[in-house]
């Protein structure tokens, strides 16, 4: 592993899909989404900080993960039907520094994308009595960390499968790791040992996304101890490396024909 | 064209007059030593079948190719589209992992990363990120190849200029032709230095202009006694640089052959200046006027090419042109034959 190497492959990645329309387009969009809350805001009486960090906190997370899948789906084949990848890899760079450069540019790009939106957000905030906290900061870092394990996960699969497939098995499991601990919780409480096999099976073999889940809690004022954030980013951490080390044993394999 | 060309020879030969003798000299070797004394690049007995669909079903995709490059050579891999060319290069350069065979880049194992220090390589469509300009590209590759820092904007330039892209390297690569996207595709090729140059299709989808630029250049790296490996479909392109080629046909390597060992198997042009009725009536040597020349020309002014097969009948051609008192406008020398040879092994295909 070279630090050059796998800095200047994540300096590329980034820079290219900053430049990329698509991303000033979600930027865009979630611009619309938050001004969107100020129109909504008026309608509720009393909750209109609640309303307008709860939208958009969510509008964060939807965003942030369009722009993992979308750009990290396609990442190895749209280069490698280009061609740019061979160009890559005939240079003394390893495969694995390559998946790391990727993923760290990837990241990269969506950080920068959760600081931008972050921005705005408090931004609008301070327009709403009261709702302004510091306290977003811990749900802003724990969405970048749940939205870090969701790209090793597009890695992954992008190292195997087509671009749409990729796109659909990371979406599958955003969605699952989000339900992982209430699959866990209906297996326990069931009679069979199959289902509740099953259900560990399930919690186990996803990452539980419920961990970087603390929006609603800092939305209502709830506490978030320092312990929970340690642990969630060990968690994280753990997960996102166990992910790349997977990909780059996948990868190492692979056939680069284009 | 001379006959003398034509080889007979349809299995896979190993050229191995250029291999350098790999016993050590006096004074024990070093490992660089002895890299730097073997061939650039030495391929045995590569093998690669693919499966494809949900069969997995097996598809050959090239069988037993060896072949050797000495340093400073120039090596012609020709085939139609599908003959293994892009496949053979990419178990080169371990892209594509063979089932069976070695590959020996400059001196070291193909799969050693280390290998490919000194190897450029261009694929066979170069298209790179499309929001970077064409100088943080190569920022880019040049951080890839560990050229020291201090040295990169220098080397940078160098290979624009030597590409002639040195104006255009702060335009993002989406505003690029295809030309452009080719030219900067051997710029990256050429940016880290190489000993060992790797081409597929160099000229696909340039004009005839930048096939001339791209031709010239590589025969000034042949000068500075870079190694190169290119594959084309196209014969006349690569029939001036090539020292030797190799013609693929279905994943077999069907002829490896030098074609330094053609020497005087050029075919020469010759013009006279002086209008046809005069040249058919100058009493040339028959062959000279290949058949039917006379009928087409008989009428016309443009006198007719005469045609000498080798350096023995240029030099009766002349002489018989300076007795009738002709004078010759211009002689241009042609190395025929390697589009002979290529249309040969192919035409095998249909008595197969």
């Amino acid at each position: 592993m070279t630090r050059r190497h796998v800095t200047a492959l994540a300096r590329g990645t980034f820079r290219e899909t900053v430049r990329d329309r698509v991303f000033y387009l979600v930027a865009v969009f979630g611009f619309v989404m938050l001004a969107s809350t100020t129109v909504l805001s008026p309608l509720t009486i009393g909750a209109q900080g609640k309303i307008v960090s709860d939208v958009g906190l969510a509008a964060m997370v939807v965003l942030g993960l369009l722009v993992v899948v979308f750009v990290g789906s396609g990442m190895v084949r749209k280069e490698l039907d280009k061609g740019t990848i061979t160009t890559i890899l005939a240079k003394p760079v390893g495969r694995r520094e390559y998946l790391l450069g990727k993923f760290l540019g990837l990241n990269l790009t969506m950080a920068a994308m959760l600081a931008v939106m972050g921005v705005m957000f408090l931004l609008m905030l301070l327009m709403s009595p009261g709702a302004f906290s510091l306290r977003f900061l811990v749900a802003f870092y724990l969405t970048f960390l749940e939205l870090s394990v969701v790209t090793a996960v597009v890695v992954f699969f992008s190292t195997c499968v087509s671009p749409v497939l990729a796109a659909v098995f990371t979406l599958g499991v955003f969605v699952a790791g989000h339900l992982s601990q209430s699959i866990r919780d209906f297996g326990s409480l069931q009679e069979g040992v199959v289902t509740q096999a099953a259900s560990t099976l399930v919690y186990y073999a996803l990452p539980n996304l419920e961990v970087f889940n603390v929006r609603g809690a800092v939305v209502h004022g709830d506490p978030v101890t320092i312990a929970h954030v340690a642990l969630a980013t060990l968690y994280g951490v753990c997960w996102a490396s166990l992910l790349l080390l997977l990909s780059g044993a996948v990868f190492s394999r692979r056939e680069l024909r284009g | 064209m001379s006959r003398q060309l034509l080889v007979e020879k349809m299995s896979p030969v190993v050229v191995d007059a250029a291999m350098a003798p790999g016993a050590g000299s006096l004074g024990g070797p070093t490992a660089d030593d002895r890299a730097a004394a073997e061939p650039a690049l030495r391929v045995a007995d590569l093998t690669k079948s693919f499966r494809s669909g949900f069969a997995r079903r097996r598809l050959r995709g090239i069988e037993g190719v060896s072949f050797t490059v000495g340093r400073g050579e120039v090596y012609a891999l020709l085939g139609h589209n599908g003959a293994g060319k892009t496949t053979t290069i990419g178990c080169l350069l371990d892209l594509v992992r063979p089932e069976r065979g070695e590959v020996t880049l400059l001196g070291r194992d193909h799969r050693d990363r280390a290998s490919r220090a000194r190897v450029g390589y261009l694929p066979e469509r170069p298209y790179f990120f499309d929001y970077l300009t064409g100088r943080e590209l190569l920022e880019f590759y040049a951080d890839l190849l560990d050229v020291p820092r201090r040295e990169r904007t220098d080397r940078i330039d160098r290979v624009l200029r030597q590409v002639d892209m040195l104006p255009d390297a702060g335009r993002r690569l989406n505003k690029y032709s295809k030309g452009m996207l080719q030219r900067l595709g051997l710029a990256q090729a050429l940016l880290g230095d190489p000993e060992l140059l790797i081409l597929d299709e160099p000229m696909s989808g340039l004009d005839p202009l930048g096939r001339r630029e791209v031709r010239s250049l590589l025969q000034e790296l042949k000068r500075q006694g870079t190694t190169i490996v290119l594959s084309s479909h196209i014969v006349p392109d690569v029939e001036e640089l090539a020292d030797a080629v190799g013609i693929l046909r279905d994943g077999r390597l069907v002829l490896n052959q030098r074609l330094d060992s053609q020497t005087g198997a050029c075919t020469y042009l010759v013009r006279a200046a002086a209008p046809a009725k005069a040249v058919l009536a100058a009493g040339l040597p028959g062959w000279a006027l290949p058949v039917g020349t006379a009928e087409d020309s008989a009428g016309s002014d443009t006198p007719p090419t005469l045609l000498a097969t080798d350096a023995e009948k240029l030099r009766e051609l002349l002489d018989a042109c300076h007795r009738a008192g002709l004078p010759v406008r211009t002689v241009e020398a042609q190395r025929s034959g390697l589009e002979d040879l290529f249309m040969r092994t192919h035409a095998q295909r249909t008595v197969v």
